[in-house]
């Protein structure tokens, strides 16, 4: 398990707020509503943590990033299930220019056929979670396997399809998008239904690495040749404070979770040391 | 030769049109240049979201081309060169578009405005187009650009 970086968690309660959650935005309290701005009541959602690491972390170097989210409801309970996730980085870390994502993955094959049905130079990175599923009386934990992989990209904005794949108690496949935007990630996540009379499943944890050990393929003179792709660029200077970054969590019930991150500045080294 | 006859050569040598312009802001912009020119650029290095890529130009103004290219994840990307010739060199900013982001070599076309130079090109200015592929395998960019250069 790599190291982490200083992790910022927010005390939620159950305080009714104002609250706006859209990609992106953020209005900042007692800013007077307009028509043309979404602003709506919303629980806070249950405690949630987020961790971030660099995987090495050498300035401007390539890099994968491995973060964790855990959503910590209270005892004895399931948090309601999730339906976004929007997660900013620094707008300087080189996610296009990562050589990750050179072909895309049709969502629909990617339903269908599991991981197997992409194109390996569509992998972009994988992990896992854990999600509650209300079993009768019983909260049984079920493991689930993630994969991360390009999606088609219809505006120009690269897109990110999340495989989720879990076998028991609940045997289920479902596929999440994701888009990049400047400084952010806004991941959709569908409902994930639990089982007959049950409620929808609930993700509790997520365990994730983009980039790492992939294996990507280059045809070269009429030779398929296996590759490691780059990885994410990392900028030749960290910024003052480390590199912040910030997950908002939006749940079925209406609850918005905010969870920070900071990975501290790599330490200098003397020359020669 | 007279002053005025060497850089009626000189124009002539770069396929340009010499045409004194006595008034107005831009006095010192003698010449006007149509350039087209291409690069072929191989990666030298990388600081996030930027990368530094270097080769040769051919075309209107040859010599060795440096530049700083920026690629968020947006559609729009945002370049900053260095076209280093004989008779000097000319900086050029330019944004544009990239289409196709999951493409292993997506194309992209914008706009570039010609900001300065050393040399014959220290005053220059003006204006044009350009068009690029980013081969996101190598980080490797072909680059071209045309546009009309005042000097």
């Amino acid at each position: 398990m790599p190291a982490l970086g200083r992790t910022a968690s927010c005390a939620l309660g159950g305080l009714l707020v104002i609250a706006a959650f859209a990609v992106g935005v953020s209005h900042a309290a007692g800013a007077a509503p307009t028509s043309s701005v979404a602003v709506r009541s919303s629980l806070l959602g249950p405690p949630t943590q987020l961790s971030a690491a660099f995987l090495p972390e050498r300035l401007g170097a390539p890099t994968s990033i491995y973060f964790t989210v855990d959503i910590d409801p209270p005892a004895l309970s399931v948090p309601p299930p999730l339906s976004a996730i929007d997660v900013s980085y620094p707008s300087g870390l080189g996610f296009a220019t990562s050589g990750l994502g050179l072909a895309s993955c049709d969502p629909a094959r990617l339903q269908g056929g599991g991981a197997g049905a992409c194109p390996e130079n569509s992998k972009m990175g994988a992990g896992t979670a854990v999600v509650q599923v209300v079993f009768g009386t019983e909260v049984v934990p079920e493991p689930v396997s993630l994969g991360l992989f390009a999606g088609p990209s219809p505006d120009g904005y690269l897109h990110l399809l999340i495989l989720a794949s879990g076998k028991a108690p609940v045997e289920a496949r479902i596929v999440m998008t994701g888009v990049l935007l400047p400084g952010h990630l806004h991941i959709t996540v569908p409902p994930v239904p639990g089982l007959p009379g049950a409620p929808d499943v609930a993700l509790t944890q997520i365990r994730a690495t983009l980039g790492g050990a992939l294996t990507y393929y280059e045809r070269v003179r009429g030779k398929l040749i296996a590759y490691r792709p780059r990885g994410i660029g990392l900028p030749a200077r960290c910024p003052r404070g480390g590199w912040r970054l910030a997950a908002s969590l939006a749940f079925s019930d209406g609850g918005v979770s905010h969870a920070r991150d900071v990975i501290a500045c790599p330490a200098h080294r003397r020359p020669g040391k | 030769m007279t002053r005025a006859g060497t850089a009626l050569a000189l124009a002539v040598a770069l396929g340009t049109t010499a045409s004194a312009q006595a008034t107005g802001p831009m006095a010192k912009a003698a010449h006007r240049l149509s350039a087209k020119d291409e690069a072929k650029l191989h990666y030298v290095r990388a600081s996030g979201s930027s990368l530094i890529d270097e080769g040769k130009a051919s075309g209107t103004i040859p010599g060795t081309v440096r530049i700083d290219f920026t690629y968020t994840g947006s559609p729009n990307v945002g370049a900053q060169f260095t076209i280093y010739g004989s008779s000097g060199s000319l900086r050029v900013h330019a944004s544009g578009k990239l289409s196709s982001p999951t493409n292993p070599k997506p194309s992209f076309k914008g706009n570039l405005s010609i900001v300065g130079g050393s040399g014959r090109y220290a005053h220059a200015h003006g204006s044009g187009t350009l068009y690029g592929v980013f081969y996101r395998r190598s980080y490797g960019l072909v680059v071209q650009v045309q546009g009309t250069v005042y000097y």
